[in-house]
């Protein structure tokens, strides 16, 4: 709890020395205050690095919609320019955040649902989730049982990259794996 | 304490699915009172299906379909041992239950339900694993013989000295009939001590009796009342923070989603606010004053003639059928004990004319004392009574919690019963009266307790049941045996009941020094001689401090999914709760081990062989009552089937207490009191209850209390904010279930809720320049704790401004401190925090002062003055606890 920041990332790299696949990534997406250990570092195996919209197209509070990391329905997610700082936020107020659209309790869309005066996304209409966008998709309240995935992005200039989700979107079972 | 915090919670990405060979069990949940539908999954580590149908148990196709209850999260799977070999586990919501989580709805708390399994490798590796012995200060293992040894050593000692109301007990009232069931027939049958009390509350005895004394049982509801209801009134009470799948699926829900909320509640929670929004009301009352809330609304409703006079003339009794003896209401209640000169049940005519006349009842001076505005007062009244046009009435129902009782016990729940009783609710579907529920209904009396014995009595009454806590203030427990409860943070006024714990245990000089159970014996006899009193902490997990501090012995228990069990949920829906992986360490299920020192005292009758064995025998002892399962035990006796093994094949759905036999068929029953029932002769072990069909009294009738805001006004005077402070109430979240005793040990929760809370109002933050994020002192220093005061002789003489007379009111202090969440959806003047956050409990600045008539402690009239310490680590946190309002729709 009182590691500094080079503590933290020196146990994050012997982690990923440790698990030794060449396949294998960490990303740290620490926020300006905010340092990230273990619970922020993400293993990414093989997710497709996609460009899905531009720093200086996103206005605050209104947000796009895309599909990643399939081009399926669960693959939906939505983009937006918090204007406040967040986890895992990128840009130079570290305020752009991507997530799924879809509630990790059961599937209810939440595309619509964001409220910027607050910076959550939800109630989810079908039982009422609300998750906190700010805290790298944390439950407000509601009676989701994982955050909501967290689509981990990257700039390039003034493009935005997605290379990967924190946690496991709704109806698969494995982000990465086949479908039925 | 201002670094940012991370917990180390790593969301997956992937989770394994169960192959379709994977081993099935059903099961229900463990936590709140609505007991989800579960199935749960097991197979060796070293498979998993596939996404195809064909290829897992599911059977279906992953990716799964929105709301299609077959989405198995990454929090729904561990990995357990099972017959001592590593398997995967997923337990998940059954997608195919038709009842109560229809199609497989949940809860945050019953979706993470696998983590609270035993595994090495994750927090709940501190899971109690051997019997323990506190030897010179550490807590070592030693043989569950030994353990047995010394505490048959201690308590004969105890009994034969100091009497069996020396003796105590305080357990849980709801972890499975069959623990229960042991647990009674010790405590009450071979010991008969009057010493015990259940978790949540002093002693035995109702926890609503304005319900029981009308003739209302307080779980006579079904969930498909609620979900038929047209309005529905909310005291002290939002199901979806505390019952979510009843609030999701049927009020949400159900036959008619278009039904009107009311809530009456100091705060405005996700549930009222979702009632707002749709043409519902929510009224912020004062902590403690809702009887005055209920009393204006009957009178509104009365003064506008919109009682449901068909309703009453055929279904509330008359006076002459009170003053003759044929109610069971408060001159005859559940023993005919209680005398009361015909203060409180009446007939509806001399209640009207009694409340229309009665000044508390006045709309305006209701506004004052409640906080809430008289037209919302009104209106609410309108939603609740005002017919159609056409003449038809609103479906009304009513559903009431610990919001109200645990304030104002009797009045609250007397003018509650009324409120529903006047707009026709009570016994028909749809229009029904019912407590939400708390824990899941898992008490079998095995023995009954001794009331005759109590050492208390009220006033013109025979004996009530023991407050338990000033029992052992008081110093009369010699030997106290804990069992699945954190005891003292579930108690008012807790701090003040630690340090009387901890000096008759470990302040105590005499220290348990040997192995040896007999010197332990000689060395705990001295403790108990001197004054001292020898603990007993029986749990799943270390309990602090009752079990690492105070216990002189710390017994490891087994508990869901780790034995066959079985209970009711609170539409009384038996299930059996399927052992399916193995019982960590040398965990024992609670009934052995109570069996196992019962055989060491001598006593007979505790030679069970498994769980279904103690089921079995239980049930000839609820066969009476409103969670008979009697019928149940006898049709497998004939089909010469074990009763756990019957139930089993009930799965998720299983069956509605009171069970009756219907052309040899089992049959469940929906509702009590239900009016629309049709029952032939009761057939075999059938039994039929006058109260199946019409109310719980002796005409069949209800019956109209009176309450009087000058019972409890005193009281409430000496506890009201003074000055700066605040009303600290406490109640439960969402996200957390009881003393978070499983959400400690699971990350994800703990990501979400860190820390003790308490909302505070905008303009109360800004005047003690508290923020959001904060870390806020809570402070006390007149937290009134009652001691003596047992017995009482004439009229007036447990009144609160009597015992305070009579020298058994002390001032006491206590303390917490919580990271301040400022919302404006808490009243101003009313601060709200988690009552039981296990090391810094509301109940911390709570008074211990219980309602003199029903012994029931006012858990919810906390006050304090708040104070700010500094940020917390979690105000700039990126990872843990938000602050983002709960309210927003």
């Amino acid at each position: 709890m009182t590691e500094s920041r080079g503590e933290r990332l020196c146990l994050s790299r012997r982690a990923f020395l440790l698990s030794g696949g060449t396949a294998v990534t960490i990303l740290a997406l620490g926020g300006p205050s905010e340092v990230f250990g273990q619970g922020a570092a993400l293993k990414v195996v093989s997710y497709p690095r996609k460009k899905i919209g531009r720093v200086s197209h996103l206005k605050p509070d209104q947000p796009i919609m895309f599909q990643y990391p399939w081009k399926d329905f669960y693959s939906t997610n939505m983009l937006v320019k918090l204007g406040v700082p967040a986890g895992g936020g990128i840009g130079l107020d570290q305020d752009i955040v991507a997530y799924s659209t879809l509630c990790t309790h059961m599937g209810g869309p939440l595309a619509g649902q964001y409220r910027g005066q607050y910076k959550v996304l939800g109630p989810c209409p079908l039982h009422l989730s609300t998750f906190d966008l700010i805290k790298h998709g944390m439950v407000v309240a509601g009676q989701a049982t994982e955050s909501l995935p967290q689509i981990v992005l990257e700039t390039k200039g003034d493009d935005i990259w997605a290379t990967g989700v924190m946690g496991l979107i709704y109806g698969y079972h494995a982000n990465l794996a086949g479908k039925a | 304490m201002a670094k940012p915090v991370s917990y180390s919670y790593l969301p997956e990405d992937r989770v394994p699915l169960p192959p379709p060979d994977a081993k099935v069990h059903t099961t229900a949940c463990d936590y709140c009172i609505v007991g989800c539908g579960y199935k749960v999954y097991t197979w060796p580590v070293n498979k998993e299906g596939g996404p195809k149908a064909s290829q897992n148990a599911l059977k279906v196709n992953f990716p799964v379909g929105i709301n299609s209850g077959k989405w198995i999260a990454p929090n729904m799977h561990n990995v357990v041992h099972v017959e001592g070999k590593p398997h995967h586990l997923v337990v998940i919501p059954d997608g195919d239950a038709k009842v109560v989580n229809v199609g497989g709805n949940h809860s945050i708390r019953g979706g993470v339900l696998a983590q609270k399994c035993f595994n090495p490798s994750k927090p709940s590796k501190e899971r109690l694993l051997h019997p323990m012995m506190r030897v010179r200060g550490t807590l070592q293992a030693i043989s569950w013989e030994a353990a047995f040894e010394v505490m048959a050593g201690i308590s004969r000692h105890v009994l034969d000295r100091y009497g069996p109301s020396a003796w105590a007990m305080k357990t849980y009232s709801y972890q499975y009939f069959e623990n229960t069931y042991a647990i009674s027939k010790l405590a009450f049958g071979a010991i008969g001590t009057t010493a015990y009390a259940p978790h949540d509350k002093p002693g035995p005895g109702p926890d609503t009796p304005g319900l029981d004394w009308a003739g209302v049982d307080a779980f006579s509801a079904s969930y498909e009342d609620w979900g038929e209801a047209e309005v529905i009134y909310f005291a002290g009470v939002d199901a979806w923070e505390t019952k979510s799948v009843l609030f999701t699926t049927w009020i949400m829900n159900g036959k008619n989603p278009n039904k009107k909320l009311i809530h009456a509640l100091p705060r405005k929670t996700t549930g009222a606010a979702y009632g707002e929004s749709r043409g519902g009301l929510f009224l912020p009352v004062i902590p403690g004053t809702d009887v005055v809330l209920h009393l204006a609304i009957i009178r509104v409703i009365l003064e506008n003639g919109w009682e449901d006079k068909e309703f009453i003339e055929k279904w509330v009794s008359n006076q002459w059928e009170i003053d003759s003896g044929f109610g069971r209401g408060p001159r005859n209640t559940p023993v005919e004990w209680f005398t009361t000169w015909g203060r409180y049940g009446v007939g509806f005519a001399d209640y009207k004319k009694w409340v229309l006349g009665y000044k508390y009842a006045e709309l305006n001076t209701a506004e004052e004392i409640t906080g809430v505005p008289a037209a919302l007062i009104q209106k609410a009244a309108e939603l609740l009574a005002k017919p159609r046009p056409d003449g038809s009435r609103p479906k009304a129902s009513f559903m009431l919690e610990k919001g109200i009782y645990w304030c104002n016990n009797l009045g609250n729940t007397t003018s509650f019963a009324v409120l529903g009783l006047i707009c026709g609710a009570g016994n028909r579907p749809g229009r029904v009266i019912s407590r939400g529920g708390g824990h899941q209904r898992g008490w079998m009396g095995g023995a009954d307790y001794p009331r005759v014995l109590s050492p208390e009595k009220f006033p013109g009454r025979r004996k009530k049941e023991i407050d338990l806590d000033r029992w052992v203030v008081d110093g009369h427990v010699r030997f106290a045996w804990v069992i699945g409860t954190t005891w003292l943070q579930a108690m008012a006024a807790s701090q003040g009941l630690m340090e009387v714990f901890e000096q008759m245990t470990r302040r105590n000089p005499h220290q348990i020094t040997s192995f040896d159970p007999k010197i332990a014996v000689e060395t705990l006899k001295r403790r108990a001689d001197s004054g001292g009193m020898v603990v007993v902490d029986q749990d799943i997990y270390p309990v602090d401090p009752i079990g690492t501090q105070f216990a002189d012995l710390v017994l490891p228990a087994a508990t869901w999914g780790e034995e066959d069990f079985t209970r009711c949920n609170g539409e009384r829906r038996l299930r059996l709760y399927s052992k399916f992986y193995d019982t960590p360490g040398e965990a024992e299920p609670d009934w052995r081990i109570i069996a196992g020192f019962a055989r060491k005292m001598g006593f007979k009758g505790f030679d069970w062989k498994d769980s279904n064995e103690v089921f079995e025998e239980s049930a000839r002892f609820g066969r009476g009552g409103v969670l008979n399962y009697h019928p149940l035990v006898v049709k497998a006796k004939q089909e010469g089937k074990r009763a756990h093994d019957l139930l089993r094949e009930h799965g998720t759905e299983g069956i509605q207490t009171p069970i009756r036999l219907e052309g040899g068929k089992l049959v469940g029953t929906k509702r009590l009191h239900d009016s629309t029932l049709r029952l032939g002769p009761p057939e075999g072990p059938t039994v039929h209850p006058r109260w199946l069909t019409s109310f719980d009294t002796h005409t069949g009738k209800a019956i109209l209390l009176r309450s009087y805001w000058e019972d409890f006004q005193d009281f409430w005077e000496a506890v009201r904010p003074q000055g700066d402070e605040l009303w600290v109430t406490n109640g439960r979240i969402n996200e957390l279930w009881q003393t978070g005793f499983d959400d400690l040990r699971r990350p994800y929760i703990m990501q979400r809720w860190p820390y003790q809370f308490i909302e505070i109002h905008p303009e109360d933050g800004k005047a003690r320049g508290i923020e959001s994020g904060d870390l806020v002192a809570i402070e006390n220093d007149n937290v009134l704790v009652q001691t003596g005061g047992y017995l009482g002789v004439d009229d007036n003489e447990l009144s609160f401004t009597e015992l305070r007379k009579a020298g058994h009111i002390q001032t006491t202090m206590g303390s917490l401190n919580a990271v301040a969440i400022v919302t404006d959806a808490v009243r101003k003047g009313v601060a709200f925090a988690y009552f039981g956050f296990p090391g810094n409990p509301a109940n911390a600045v709570v008074p211990r002062v219980p309602d003199p008539v029903t012994n029931r402690y006012r858990f919810k009239l906390g006050k304090g003055r708040l104070t700010k310490i500094g940020e917390s680590p979690y105000k700039h946190s990126f990872t843990s606890m938000s602050f983002a309002p709960r309210t927003i729709m």
